[in-house]
């Protein structure tokens, strides 16, 4: 009796994950939890880190069927595999976001190209640690400052660095008012800071609404790879500016939102798994990304005192930050440098239109990066 | 593949993709820049009063 008993405890412990377990599993676990504190403690995107934590915590218990195929997790993994999520949380985005700044001063959407040298800098940075070029692609997107177009580059390019990538472009995105002010600073000078921007006119119901279109058609013409992700851009854009569908457009901006939101993010965190995420890679790549982010960040505020030697009307060098795209956070970081030094000086809705042109320049990029390096 | 996987293909990659990222967005700036002409077209038509 006494030997079956502990035969069947045994058998029982075999069954269990307690085997499986090592000390990788634990620092994951407890990575996990840090990110679920930052989450509550210091509302570090909330909305991310709470789904991405806990997906990691139970993604490094051993035994967990969650992970394996035909788990739940995997089939939350499915929809970013086979790029449907990113794509839905753009109709999401666009549905929530108003485009009449960059409407309204075309001449500042250069600096959404001009804040993307980061991503240039830390492919070439990858490619000199012995990254592969697919995955120094992959590695480089994440100076585009936009975790959807992040996710579909790497999925297309380096699907095993998914984890990595994600977490690192997703965290230095909630990290950039730490980040951004210092480069700002260091680049520009007090009179710099204190220059004021008249207020741009005001754009017109038609303009609104024939952006998302014509944005569409030039998408789907030149840049086919990221076409999924701007044209549902456009489309979530369209239901909002048209006026005529209030409960489409409140369903894609908040129904749809969410519920890809809590699939994308355990399906991000289902991919943190110990033997996976703790390798010196890990490490190399969010270096990567946060020389990706501050180069970025340098060359946009650059390029903005570039084109002050060519313009009448001085535009504020602060601005040039916002395009690296990170809407809206990158913007706000540039209303609030401004406001630093001159209380009255509002930047945020001239911020704005660089910062919207920069999610058109992550695209951009990735289009092109996509174009030359897919396989086959 | 059409990039080769050296350290000059990455240089030579991020050197069009930037560059190209310039003339692709600068051509999107010109496109916003045409965008007030829609208002006009949007514009509602008063009659005039006087001719009426």
């Amino acid at each position: 009796m006494h030997d079956q008993f502990i035969l069947f405890l045994g058998a029982l412990l075999k069954q269990t994950g307690l085997q499986e377990l090592w000390w990788g599993n634990l620092v994951m676990i407890a990575v996990g939890c840090a990110m679920i504190y930052l989450a509550i403690a210091k509302h570090f995107e909330p909305y991310l880190l709470i789904g991405i934590g806990f997906a990691c915590i139970v993604a490094n218990v051993p035994g967990s069927d969650l992970i394996r195929q035909g788990g739940l997790f995997h089939y939350a993994y499915q929809g970013v595999n086979l790029l449907i999520l990113p794509p839905l949380i753009f109709l999401g985005v666009g549905a929530m976001t108003d485009f009449g700044p960059m409407i309204a001063n075309p001449r500042l959407v250069i600096l959404g190209a001009g804040a993307h040298l980061g991503i240039f800098v830390a492919l070439v940075g990858a490619k000199l640690w012995g990254f592969s070029i697919q995955e120094s692609g992959a590695i480089g997107i994440i100076g585009g400052a936009d975790g959807p177009m992040a996710i579909f580059v790497t999925v297309t390019l380096a699907p095993h660095l998914l984890p990595q990538i994600s977490v690192a472009a997703y965290s230095y995105m909630a990290l950039m008012p730490l980040i951004q002010p210092p480069v700002m600073r260091l680049l520009t000078t007090k009179q710099e800071r204190l220059i004021r921007m008249e207020q741009p006119r005001q754009v017109g119901k038609l303009e609104k609404v024939a952006f998302p279109i014509v944005m569409a058609v030039i998408v789907n013409l030149f840049l086919p790879p990221v076409a999924p992700l701007i044209t549902m851009l456009a489309l979530g854009n369209l239901l909002k500016e048209v006026g005529v569908v209030e409960r489409l457009s409140k369903t894609a901006a908040n129904g749809v939102m969410n519920v890809v939101t809590i699939v994308l993010t355990v399906a991000i965190g289902s991919t943190m798994s110990a033997d996976t995420f703790l390798t010196v890679s890990t490490l190399q790549i969010v270096f990567l990304g946060l020389v990706a982010f501050v180069v970025g960040t340098a060359s946009g505020v650059l390029t903005a005192k570039i084109m002050n030697i060519f313009l009448t009307k001085k535009i504020n060098p602060l601005i040039g930050s916002a395009g690296i795209a990170s809407v809206p956070i990158a913007a706000r970081v540039s209303a609030v440098v401004a406001q630093q030094e001159d209380k009255r000086n509002y930047l945020i809705y001239q911020a704005m239109g660089p910062n919207l042109a920069g999610v058109f320049g992550t695209a951009i990029s990735g289009g092109i990066m996509l174009a030359l390096l897919r396989a086959g | 593949m059409l990039i080769p996987d050296t350290l000059q293909g990455a240089l030579m990659l991020s050197l069009i993709d930037f560059f190209l990222s310039f003339v692709v967005i600068a051509a999107i700036g010109l496109v916003l820049a045409a965008f007030p002409w829609l208002n006009r077209i949007a514009k509602p038509r008063v009659k005039d009063p006087i001719q009426e």
